[in-house]
C-alpha cells in the first residue's frame, strides 16, 4: 500500500481558492481526488453506469460553475461536494422513478446490492489506489457501530432520499420511531466523525 | 458529521476517458441560454419583420390613400368646373335600352373641349358587348369612348374633345358594340344626336 498523502483542509482551501480564480489545473487535480468517490455515491444511488457518470459531468460542472456559493466557514470541499453528488443523484433517480413506475431492474439492482454499505468488489478499485480510502473505512465503521434499525434509516435517508414517512411506510415502523432513531444516529455519527476534518489521501 | 456519509459508498474507478469528457463538460462555455438567446433572437427578428413589413403596408396604404384622396378632389374640380363654368352647356338625352327608360346627360364646356357625361338608367351589357360614345364630326364619326356597363349603376367620365384639326364635333352618338369596341358604328344605336 502506498503511504497516504493528505489533501488537508489547508490543501482543501488552497484548492478552493484556485477553482474560484478560475484555475482549470485545480478542476483536474480535484477530478483526481474525488472522482472515484463521486462515481461510487451516485453508481450507488443509481446503480446505473452510464447515469451515474452523467451525474460526475453535473458535479463538477456545478463545482466549477458555482465555487462561489461554498462557504468554506460551514465546512470543508469535500463533503460539500459529496452533498452535491448525493443530491444530483437524488433528482436522477426520482426522475427515473416517474418515468419508470414497474421498477423491476430497482428492486433486482438493490437485491443484487446486498448488504447496504459493503463495498462492492465490481469496479471497486484497490484500496491503495483510491484517495481518501481510510476515511471511507472510517465512516464505515462509524456506521457500523450503529444498531442495525439507526444503520437502515441512515441508509434509506442518505443514499435513497426517503422522507421521514417514506422510510416509515418502507419499514412499518411509526413515524415517531424513525424520527428518533434518525436523531440518535445522527448525534452516533456526530461524535464518532467529529474529528475528521482533513481528506486522506 | 454527516456530511461524510457519502463516503459510505464503495469507490467506483471512473473509466479512463470519463476524466477527459467531464473536464471538457464543465469546463467548456456555458451553452444554457443559447437555445432561449436563439428563441429570443428568432422572436426579435419575427417581430421586426413583421414590424417592417407593417411599416412598409402602411406606406403603401398611405400612398394609395393619398393618390385616391387626389383623384377625388381632381374629379370634384373636373365635375364644379363642368357643373359652374359658365361655358358649360347642358344636354340630356333619353334613351331606352334593354326596355328600360335612361337618360345620358352631356355637360359640354366649349372652353375647355371637354366633356362630361353621365349615363343613368342604362341597361347593363350582355358579356360580349359594350356601349361605345362617338363624336359625330364633319370629317365622320369619331370614337369617344367604350363604356362596358356590367353594373346596374351610374356611370360618369370625363372626355377630351377631339382638336378640331381632326374634325368639328357636331354631335354625339351611342350604340351598343362588341365589348373590344368598333372603329366605326355597327350595332344597334341607341342614340344620335346632331347638337
Amino acid at each position: 500500500m502506498t503511504s497516504p498523502k493528505r489533501l488537508s483542509q489547508v490543501d482543501q482551501r488552497s484548492l478552493e481558492r484556485r477553482l474560484k480564480s478560475g484555475d482549470e489545473h485545480a478542476l483536474a487535480e480535484l477530478y483526481d481526488h474525488v472522482a472515484t468517490w463521486v462515481l461510487g455515491i451516485a453508481f450507488r444511488i443509481l446503480h446505473d453506469e452510464d447515469e451515474a457518470e452523467e451525474v460526475v459531468g453535473d458535479v463538477f460542472e456545478q463545482v466549477w460553475h458555482h465555487i462561489d456559493q461554498h462557504d468554506a466557514r460551514r465546512g470543508p470541499l469535500v463533503p460539500w461536494i459529496l452533498w452535491i453528488t448525493r443530491n444530483r443523484s437524488l433528482d436522477a433517480l426520482r426522475r427515473r422513478r416517474r418515468w419508470w413506475r414497474k421498477g423491476e431492474r430497482w428492486g433486482q439492482a438493490q437485491i443484487a446490492e446486498g448488504a447496504d454499505v459493503a463495498p462492492s468488489a465490481l469496479n471497486a478499485p484497490h484500496e491503495a489506489a483510491v484517495p481518501g480510502w481510510p476515511l471511507h473505512r472510517e465512516v464505515h465503521a462509524a456506521l457500523a457501530a450503529l444498531p442495525e434499525e439507526q444503520r437502515r434509516v441512515v441508509t434509506l435517508s442518505y443514499f435513497e432520499g426517503l422522507s421521514h414517512r417514506e422510510i416509515a411506510r418502507r419499514l412499518h415502523q411509526p413515524l415517531g420511531t424513525v424520527k428518533t432513531r434518525l436523531r440518535m444516529a445522527h448525534q452516533r455519527l456526530t461524535d464518532r466523525l467529529q474529528h475528521l476534518k482533513d481528506w486522506f489521501e | 458529521m454527516t456530511d461524510w456519509l457519502g463516503m459510505l459508498a464503495p469507490p467506483r474507478a471512473p473509466r479512463p476517458e470519463l476524466r477527459e469528457r467531464v473536464l471538457a463538460r464543465a469546463l467548456a462555455p456555458r451553452r444554457r441560454w443559447v437555445a432561449p438567446l436563439a428563441a429570443a433572437a428568432v422572436l426579435v427578428l419575427a417581430l421586426a419583420g413583421s414590424a417592417w413589413w407593417a411599416y412598409r403596408r402602411i406606406g403603401t396604404l398611405t400612398a394609395e390613400r393619398d393618390g385616391l384622396v387626389a383623384r377625388v378632389e381632381a374629379l370634384q374640380d373636373t365635375v364644379a368646373t363642368f357643373i359652374h363654368g359658365p361655358a358649360t352647356r347642358l344636354i340630356q338625352i333619353p334613351v331606352s335600352t334593354g326596355g328600360r327608360v335612361g337618360a345620358v346627360t352631356i355637360f359640354d364646356d366649349s372652353a375647355r373641349h371637354r366633356w362630361l357625361v353621365r349615363c343613368d338608367g342604362l341597361a347593363p351589357n350582355a358579356r360580349d358587348q359594350a356601349y361605345q360614345l362617338w363624336f359625330i364630326t364633319d370629317k365622320g364619326m369619331m370614337t369617344a369612348a367604350l363604356m362596358p356597363m356590367d353594373e346596374d349603376q351610374p356611370m360618369v367620365m370625363a372626355l377630351e374633345m377631339p382638336p378640331p384639326a381632326r374634325g368639328h364635333v357636331l354631335g354625339a352618338a351611342m350604340s351598343i358594340e362588341p365589348r373590344a369596341g368598333s372603329a366605326s358604328p355597327s350595332g344597334p344605336m341607341v342614340f344620335h344626336l346632331q347638337l
